[in-house]
């Protein structure tokens, strides 16, 4: 699905990624974990597309397909969703709305054609149901004064209507309470499937017996530096990431 | 909510339509000799076969105009306007006066089509499910061509007709409130349209009545080198209430057109009047030629305790917007508010807002106003709140936010406020910015393209006023914000 | 334009209300005659602050006896930080003065600026400051006004970027049949300049406040974070606060912003720091007091900042009996 090849990725006057090298299997899990500032959500930006995120060197493709040349509502069209670690609020445009017309957008660049009404409501009222969000709050500015835990499921409610490929997850379990941290690893579950995959990044190994990976990754100093299986999450919440410091 | 996901359905629609009314209709004409002089007055009175007073009234405006020289403060800039190259009134080429709709020339009629007004009240009738009625005047260049629903609205004692009509059908009423909101040499502008008005719609809403559906103006300016000068006059007596809206629309022509109206609203005791503008009259082209020069004094007198008068107003069109709808918050508790959304692009100037006088005691006004600049073009709000020593425990709100698109567009907020007592509770914000690059970002992440992603966030900036509208027209609006804005980002 | 009137002797060149800028304070509408210039002053000594305080370039002002014209210039040398107190003091009488500075800063300097102005309540009193900035600058002014016949302070700062900085403050209290009036003017010329305003104003008796502010973001100014808040307190029916901020901008990527609000003391909070035992007056002084001085703790310079405290306390205190 996902296949990154020695990226570079710098950021202003700093490089950030350092020939970052990773790939992940259709139908696969992966978590990525790593020290603050290591380059996670650098990671997930360029992935996604953000401006200002100039790759230097490298290259990342999903499915053969070189997702670098693309903007990014076109690598959206192409199924890359990506989770903020920090949710935008975008007043006066409700949460519904938003959805819909980005699920439109997409399926028109697939060309496949719109979604009905009704079906989008039946579709939006099932899914919040799952993600035990009231539905009245999808008829608010999107994320506008909702708390931190709100704004991240939200975000996973827009991945299930959007039904992505590859999903980025970046610290989804961050401000969720014990109940939402469940409630909001079920709702990543039931979106597990054989033809898409997942790049999950996080701090917290319990968020991982949650969702359980296929593979662990270490980001430290804007490179992979081991991978493993899921005792390797274990391993590195005993230990911390001391061994990997200089790796860079 | 289901305007938003529309209007993203419907640019695609709109794509690549520019000005959609810019037609000529090619219809056999009357006018008057060109320029401004006593006689031409004289003309257009005779022609309205208007009483001698308003003959006498006219002719006075005119003398005080000549004595007035153009305004000069707005941050705007035109050539000199000459006033003596314009015709000051033309008329499709018939007898004057109401008629039936069977008698109005075909080729008006189509017009009316082309621009989507209704005016066969059975089409109406038989329009769209669910969609509330309304009542149209169509005023093509300087006469009414029909009033639809008359005799309906009649049966609940409403007069609507055009203002000519009401002159010699209801010269009392006329009468005792023409000039007393906006007196003739309140300023350049509303001095010059004292002395030549030449058509425009006439309300009167009688005690305890509410309108039992929206009234409606459609101005249209056709016939080239004229200016277009109506005046509207909306009365709703004790307890009464009214929705009224305007819209006007013109062909592209690379000449300016003068366009200078004077709006009069007087909301006596418990009364109310909603008052909706959407202005769409040509904007000139992408290098600024040609467009409507749209200088118009609006304004309310919140004469009654408890009385209401709220403006909204959708600005698109226009080379030249020079407004300020106002309200006179005379009465005691009673409430104006003015709602507005002022698009500029590319080389179009918007000096826009309101001014709210409090006077009574208790009196509350809140103003939402947002202004979208893009290309070359300039928007500013200009606004007054002034309360006075007796309007004890007056309340003002206001909102003001400017977005700006491109880095040739120019926004400015001027906000006058002035507080003559202790009891009085003022607020006033104002943001520029420009659209959020994450936002942007974070909708094309999610799908969207970047002219959809644009239309998304500017359809949540303006989004407080657009509710404001009566529901048929806020669908109207939302689309023109849309084809506004064409071109702008890319 | 006062200087102007008053070299030349021509009252026309008054500013007044045919002056958009000059509206709400009319300086040709109050003085029926100039006054001849006179380069005598008036005795000092009318102000009770010490003089002594360390880092600080004190600045006494003395009032003409008739008209006076001034003109009084300061250059701060690149990197150099300067703190100045300038005391423009009360004569008595119907004098009219014009105060001009010009401020120069080199590359990377910094001013702190306390502006004290007390006049005689029949005094016209004009204090303008021009102020040039480099990149790197910061400058920060505070402005502590108290009213005259007419009273203006204007501060125009070119602000070229540059990751300088820009603070206008200032706040008036005033009484009797008192007016003063703030405008400030700020041009943000180029790149990424931050500017932040806050203006607190308390009127009484029939007294009348003016603030101006505009913020000019000029095209090219790009990434300019400008704020400005102006707040008003009007504790009688008599008093009357004018207000215009304005934002003029011809850069798109900025983020500008002003408040205004004007009303009554909280009647709320009066209600609270009643119910803990403090008298009604006791209690207004007290919310006035912390209403301004919040203007003065932004102050950085610790002895500046406790000059202003107790300026404004002293002030407060003036309001005694006169607040409805
Ligand atoms: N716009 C920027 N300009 C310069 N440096 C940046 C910028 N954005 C991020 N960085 C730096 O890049 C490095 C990686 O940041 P990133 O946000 O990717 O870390 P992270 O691994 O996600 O950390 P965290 O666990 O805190 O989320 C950090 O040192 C950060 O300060
Ligand atoms: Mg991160």
């Amino acid at each position: 699905m996902l296949k990154i090849d020695n990226l570079h990725v710098r950021v202003g006057e700093a490089e950030i990624l350092k020939g970052l090298s990773l790939s992940v299997p259709t139908g696969e899990v992966h978590a990525v974990m790593g020290p603050n500032g290591a380059g996670k959500s650098t990671l997930s930006y360029t992935l996604a597309g953000r401006s200002g995120y100039e790759v230097t060197d490298g290259t990342a493709q999903l499915l053969g397909d070189d997702l670098l040349a693309l903007n990014a509502s076109e690598r959206a069209a192409k199924g890359v969703f990506l989770s903020f670690q920090y949710p935008l609020e975008i007043p006066g445009v409700p949460a519904l709305t938003f959805v819909r017309a980005a699920l439109n957008a997409q399926r028109k660049a697939r060309g496949e054609g719109e979604i009905s009404a009704p079906e989008f409501l039946k579709k939006a009222k099932a899914e919040a149901a799952n993600l035990k969000m009231d539905f009245e709050m999808l008829r608010r500015g999107l994320n506008v004064g909702f708390s931190g835990g709100e704004k991240k499921r939200m975000e996973i409610f827009q991945m299930a209507m959007l039904a992505p490929r590859l999903a980025i997850l970046d610290e989804t379990d961050s401000g969720l309470d014990i109940d939402a941290l469940k409630i909001v690893s079920e709702g990543v579950n039931a979106l597990r499937a054989a033809d898409r995959s997942m790049l999950v990044i996080t701090h917290y190994q319990r968020l991982l017996d949650h969702i359980r990976p296929d593979r662990v990754h270490v980001l430290a100093a804007g490179r992979i530096v081991a991978s493993g299986g899921p005792e390797l999450a274990l391993e590195l919440e005993r230990d911390g990431y001391d061994k990997y410091g200089k790796a860079a | 909510m289901a305007a938003d996901v529309e209007t993203l359905a419907t640019v695609e629609a709109l794509a690549g339509e520019k000005y959609a009314h810019g037609f000529v209709t090619d219809i056999e004409q009357e006018f008057s000799e060109k320029g401004l002089n006593p006689d031409v007055i004289r003309f257009i009175s005779a022609k309205k076969a208007e009483p001698d007073w308003l003959l006498a009234w006219r002719l006075e405006a005119y003398a005080r105009w000549l004595a007035l020289d153009e305004p000069d403060w707005a941050k705007i800039s035109y050539p000199p306007i000459d006033y003596q190259a314009l015709y000051y009134y033309a008329a499709p080429k018939e007898k004057v006066g109401p008629k039936s709709l069977d008698e109005v020339d075909p080729d008006l009629l189509e017009t009316y089509k082309k621009l989507g007004i209704p005016l066969k009240e059975q089409e109406i009738l038989a329009g769209v499910e669910g969609a509330s009625r309304y009542a149209v005047d169509a005023v093509f260049d300087s006469v009414s061509v029909v009033t639809t629903f008359k005799a309906e609205l009649a049966k609940a004692g409403v007069i609507f007709c055009p203002l000519s009509e009401a002159v010699r059908e209801h010269p009392d009423l006329v009468r005792a409130y023409l000039g007393t909101v906006v007196p003739t040499s309140d300023n350049y502008f509303a001095c010059l349209n004292s002395a030549v008005f030449s058509e425009g719609s006439f309300v009167y809403v009688p005690p305890g009545v509410r309108c039992p559906m929206e009234l409606s103006t459609y101005f249209r300016i056709n016939a080239s080198s004229t200016g277009q000068f109506e005046r509207t006059l909306i009365i709703a007596d004790k307890g009464a209430y009214v929705s009224y809206l305007e819209g006007c629309t013109a062909p592209m022509r690379d000449e300016n057109q003068l366009h200078a109206a004077v709006v009069e609203l007087v909301a006596l005791e418990d009364a109310e009047i909603k008052y909706s503008t959407v202005q769409n009259w040509y904007p000139g082209d992408a290098e600024g030629r040609g467009g409507i020069y749209n200088f118009v004094t609006k304004r309310a007198d919140c004469r009654g305790d408890r009385s209401k008068v709220s403006w909204t107003q959708v600005e698109t069109g226009s080379a030249i917007t020079w407004k300020y709808p106002s309200c006179i918050l005379r009465g005691a508790d009673s409430v104006g508010e003015f709602y507005s959304i002022a698009i500029t692009n590319n080389r179009q100037q918007a000096d826009t807002g309101t001014k709210m006088i409090h006077l009574g005691p208790g009196s509350r006004s809140r103003i939402i106003a947002k202004g979208i600049s893009a290309g070359r073009s300039t928007s500013t709000y200009r606004g007054l709140v002034s309360v006075h020593p007796k309007a004890k425990g007056a309340r003002n709100f206001t909102q003001c936010d400017s977005l700006l698109i491109g880095k040739d567009c120019a926004a400015h907020t001027v906000p006058y406020v002035e507080a003559r007592n202790g009891s009085a509770k003022l607020e006033h914000e104002a943001t520029t910015t420009r659209l959020s690059e994450d936002q942007l970002f974070y909708a094309m992440q999610r799908g969207l393209s970047q002219e959809e992603a644009v239309q998304l966030l500017v359809n949540g900036f303006v989004k407080d006023v657009l509710q404001e509208l009566p529901m048929e027209f806020a669908v109207e609006a939302q689309k023109l914000v849309a084809v506004s804005l064409e071109g702008s980002v890319g | 334009m006062l200087a102007e009137a008053l070299r030349s002797g021509d009252r026309t060149k008054l500013p007044g209300r045919r002056h958009e800028g000059w509206r709400w304070t009319d300086l040709f509408g109050a003085l029926t005659t100039v006054p001849p210039l006179n380069p005598e002053r008036q005795a000092l000594g009318s102000w009770s602050v010490p003089i002594a305080l360390d880092g600080v370039v004190v600045r006494r002002f003395a009032a003409p006896i008739q008209g006076g014209v001034e003109h009084v210039t300061l250059e701060v040398p690149a990197g150099d930080h300067r703190v100045v107190l300038d005391l423009i003091e009360a004569g008595q009488g119907r004098y009219v003065r014009d105060l001009a500075f010009d401020f120069t800063l080199g590359v990377g300097a910094s001013l702190e600026r306390l502006v004290m102005i007390a006049d005689d309540a029949d005094a016209v009193s004009v204090a303008t400051t021009h102020v040039q900035m480099q990149a790197r600058c910061d400058f920060a002014q505070t402005v502590l006004a108290s009213g005259a016949r007419r009273q203006r302070v204007e501060t125009h700062v070119d602000h070229p970027g540059g990751a300088g900085r820009v603070r206008l403050d200032g706040a008036y209290l005033l009484a009797g049949a008192r007016h003063a009036d703030q405008t400030t003017v700020v041009r943000h010329l180029g790149r990424d300049g931050e500017s932040r305003q806050l203006v607190r104003g308390v009127v009484a008796g029939a007294a009348r406040g003016v603030f101006q502010g505009r913020i000019e973001v000029l095209q090219g100014a790009d990434g300019t974070d400008a704020r400005l808040a102006h707040n008003g307190l009007i504790l009688s029916d008599r008093a009357e606060i004018d207000s215009k901020p304005e934002l003029e901008i011809y850069a798109d990527d900025v983020a500008c912003a002003h408040g205004n609000t004007i009303g009554a003391l909280d009647e709320d909070a009066l209600f609270y720091a009643m119910s803990r035992g403090l008298p009604e007056a006791e209690a207004r002084r007290l919310l006035i007091t912390a209403f301004v001085g919040e203007v003065a703790e932004r102050i950085r310079h610790p002895g500046l900042r406790d000059q202003a405290l107790i300026f404004l306390a002293a002030q407060a205190e003036a309001f005694d009996g006169e607040g409805r």
